[in-house]
C-alpha cells in the first residue's frame, strides 16, 4: 500500500513540474497575443493576463497604417525565400559529389570543409570580405556569406551516403547524366532531409539580426529582426534607466509587431516539429 | 609541375608525369561531379578562407585606403596593447564566468526534463509537454530576449508585480550587474531545455525494455528504474555532450549578449565577442578587434581540443 502511494505522489509532483514547463514555454506568447488586442488603460493598469481586455484591432491598424512594418515583413519574406532557396540548392548539389566514394581528391575537399567548423576568421574579416566583394548593404550581403552551413552540408552527406546505389547504377545504365541522377532519383529519395535542412535554413533566415543589422546600412532595407530590435531592446534601455519616461511605442503595438512576426513560424512549428527533432538528432550524431 | 618540364628529364622523375597524368584523367571523369562542387568551393574559399587569409590585419595596421597587403605590418603590436589594458582581464573573467555558468547550471535540466517526461503515462500529456517545450527554439533571439526584458521590467513585468505583491522592493533587473549572469543563464535553459532534451529521449527511447521487465518483477520501484536503469543508460549520452559542451564554453551566444547588455552592466556582461563588435564594427578598429578576434579563436580551439583529448582519455567518444 505505501508503495502505491509514493507512485501516485511522484505522479502528482512530475505532472505539476511538467506542466508549470509548459507553462513557462507557452504562456509567454499567449501573452503578448493577449496584449496586443487589448486597450492600452488595460494593459498600463496591468489587467491583461490571459485574455484581451478591450479587445480591439487599433495595434494592428496602426502597424498596417505605417509604413516601416510592412515594408520590413516584406524585406524578410525576400531574404528568407531567396535566402533558403540558395542555401538549399547550394547544399542539396554540393553534397552528392562529396557522398561519392571515388570523387577526384575527395579528401581534400571533405577535410577543408570540415576544417572551417573550427577554424574561421571571425567577425571582423568576414566583414571585410564582404565589403571588398561589394555586397554590403545589399541582399547578397545576406544570402551569400552562408549560402552553406558546414553541418547542414555533412548531415546532407551521409544522409546520400547511406542511400541505396541500385537506382543510381540502372540511370547510369541508361546513360543518365550525374545532372540527372541528381534531380530526378537523389533529391527527390532526400525529401524528409531536405525538409529537415530546409527547416533551419529557413529558422535561420526568418529569425536572423545580427548579420543583417551589420551588412545593412539603409533602414528601409531592414527585416524585421532588426526593426523589432530597435523598438524592443533599444527603446527599453532608455525607459528602464529614467523611470516615467513616457514609451515611444504603445504596448499594444510592440506586442502584436511581435506577433506578426512570429505567425509563419507558428503555423509551420506544428508541422515542422518532426523534422525539427529529427535534425537535432541528425546534428548531435554527426557532431 | 609542368609536364613537358618533367618528360624532357630522364629516369626516377618518369614517375611524376604518369601521377599527373593519371590525375587529369580522374578529372576528366569526375568533370560532372566537379562542376556540381565548383559552387561549393568558390563559397568555402572566399567567405571561409577568405577571412582566415584576411586575419592578417591583426598584424598590421589595416587601412580601407591601403587594403591588406598594402597597410604597414606592425607584428604583435594590438596583442600587446590587448593583452596590457584593462579590459583583457574583466573581458577574460566575463567570458570564463558566463560560460561556465551556462554550462554547470544549463547541463543538467534538459537531462532532468528528459528523465521526467519519460515517466508521463499519459501519452497525451507527454507530446503536449515536449511540443510546447521546444516552441522557444522557434522564436528569434530578438523575441526572447524581449520577452526576457518584459518579464523583468520594473513597470509591467510579471516579476515585479509579484515581487511587490509579496511585500518586497521592485528590482530594476536589467540594469543591476549583479543580475545580468543570472538572467542570461536562466533565460537560456528556458529557451534551449526542450529541445535539448530531444537527445536524451532518444537515447532513453533506445534503452532496451527488458532491463525495465526484469527489474521490475524484481520488485524495484519507479525511482529505482530511473535511479539504477535509466540514468545509468544516459551517462555515455551525458558524457559526451558534457564534454562537447565544455568544448565550446568559451562560445558565448554573443548576439543574446548584444541584446541584453547596455552600459550599466558592461562590467559583468561584455564578452570577448561582444567587445571585437564595438571595437572592429562600432568603432572601425579593424586590426585590432581581428586581434582579439584571434586570441577568442585560439582559447576557443584550445579548450575544443582539450575537452576532446579528455573525451578520448576516458575511453569515451572524440571529435575526430
Amino acid at each position: 500500500m505505501v508503495g502505491e502511494k509514493r507512485w501516485s505522489l511522484f505522479t502528482i509532483f512530475n505532472t505539476l513540474i511538467l506542466s508549470a514547463v509548459a507553462v513557462a514555454t507557452l504562456y509567454p506568447v499567449i501573452y503578448i497575443i493577449a496584449i496586443s488586442f487589448s486597450e492600452s488603460s488595460a494593459i498600463a493598469q496591468g489587467k491583461v493576463f490571459l485574455w484581451p481586455v478591450g479587445f480591439n484591432l487599433d495595434a494592428y491598424r496602426y502597424i498596417f497604417s505605417e509604413d516601416r512594418i510592412p515594408s520590413a515583413y516584406l524585406n524578410t519574406i525576400l531574404y528568407t525565400a531567396l535566402g533558403t532557396l540558395i542555401n538549399l540548392v547550394m547544399t542539396a548539389v554540393a553534397a552528392y559529389p562529396l557522398s561519392r566514394p571515388g570523387l577526384f581528391w575527395r579528401k581534400f575537399f571533405v577535410i577543408g570543409i570540415v576544417l572551417t567548423m573550427f577554424l574561421n576568421g571571425g567577425m571582423i574579416p568576414t566583414y571585410l570580405v564582404v565589403d571588398k566583394l561589394g555586397l554590403l548593404n545589399s541582399i547578397w550581403a545576406i544570402v551569400l556569406p552562408n549560402a552553406i552551413w558546414t553541418m547542414e552540408l555533412l548531415i546532407l552527406k551521409s544522409f546520400y551516403e547511406n542511400m541505396s546505389e541500385s537506382l543510381r547504377e540502372s540511370a547510369i545504365l541508361d546513360g543518365a547524366t550525374e545532372f540527372r541522377i541528381l534531380w530526378s532519383i537523389i533529391i527527390p529519395l532526400s525529401k524528409p532531409a531536405l525538409a529537415s535542412i530546409g527547416l533551419f535554413y529557413f529558422m535561420g533566415h526568418w529569425n536572423s539580426y545580427f548579420l543583417p543589422m551589420i551588412y545593412l546600412n539603409d533602414v528601409d532595407k531592414y527585416p524585421l529582426q532588426v526593426v523589432l530590435r530597435d523598438m524592443l531592446i533599444l527603446q527599453y534601455a532608455e525607459e528602464s534607466q529614467v523611470e516615467g519616461t513616457k514609451a515611444l511605442m504603445p504596448d499594444a503595438v510592440k506586442n502584436a509587431t511581435i506577433f506578426i512576426s512570429m505567425i509563419p513560424v507558428l503555423l509551420i512549428y506544428p508541422f515542422a516539429q518532426k523534422y525539427f527533432a529529427k535534425g537535432v538528432m541528425l546534428g548531435s550524431e554527426k557532431g | 609541375m609542368n609536364p613537358k618540364m618533367s618528360a624532357g628529364e630522364a629516369g626516377p622523375s618518369r614517375a611524376k608525369p604518369s601521377w599527373l597524368i593519371s590525375q587529369l584523367q580522374h578529372m576528366k571523369r569526375d568533370r560532372q561531379f566537379l562542376l556540381m562542387l565548383l559552387p561549393c568551393i568558390v563559397f568555402y574559399i572566399l567567405f571561409r578562407y577568405g577571412p582566415i587569409y584576411g586575419l592578417i590585419i591583426a598584424f598590421k595596421d589595416y587601412s580601407v585606403f591601403e587594403g591588406i597587403l598594402g597597410s604597414e605590418w606592425v607584428g604583435l603590436e594590438h596583442f600587446r596593447t590587448f593583452f596590457s589594458s584593462n579590459d583583457f582581464w574583466l573581458l577574460f573573467k566575463n567570458t570564463l564566468l558566463l560560460g561556465l555558468y551556462s554550462l554547470l547550471w544549463g547541463f543538467p535540466f534538459p537531462i532532468l526534463f528528459a528523465i521526467l517526461l519519460n515517466e508521463v503515462r499519459n501519452k497525451r500529456f507527454k507530446k503536449s509537454v515536449q511540443t510546447f517545450s521546444y516552441l522557444p527554439a522557434f522564436l528569434s533571439i530578438v523575441i526572447i530576449c524581449s520577452m526576457v526584458i518584459d518579464f523583468l521590467s520594473p513597470g509591467r513585468g510579471l516579476l515585479n508585480q509579484f515581487l511587490q505583491w509579496i511585500g518586497l522592493e521592485k528590482i530594476y533587473f536589467m540594469i543591476a550587474p549583479e543580475w545580468f549572469r543570472t538572467i542570461y543563464v536562466a533565460s537560456d535553459i528556458w529557451a534551449s531545455m526542450g529541445y535539448e532534451a530531444i537527445i536524451y529521449l532518444a537515447a532513453i527511447a533506445g534503452i532496451n525494455p527488458s532491463l525495465y521487465e526484469a527489474a521490475k518483477v524484481d520488485g524495484a520501484k519507479r525511482w529505482h528504474l530511473m535511479r539504477y536503469i535509466t540514468f545509468p543508460s544516459l551517462l555515455p549520452t551525458i558524457l559526451v555532450l558534457f564534454i562537447l559542451k565544455a568544448g565550446s564554453m568559451f562560445r558565448i551566444g554573443f548576439e543574446k549578449v548584444l541584446l541584453l547588455y547596455n552600459p550599466m552592466t558592461y562590467e559583468v556582461a561584455d564578452v570577448f565577442s561582444t567587445y571585437v563588435y564595438r571595437k572592429g564594427l562600432i568603432e572601425r578598429d579593424y586590426s585590432f578587434a581581428a586581434a582579439v578576434g584571434i586570441f577568442e579563436a585560439l582559447i576557443a580551439l584550445i579548450m575544443l581540443v582539450a575537452a576532446n583529448l579528455i573525451s578520448r582519455r576516458m575511453g569515451g567518444k572524440s571529435l575526430w
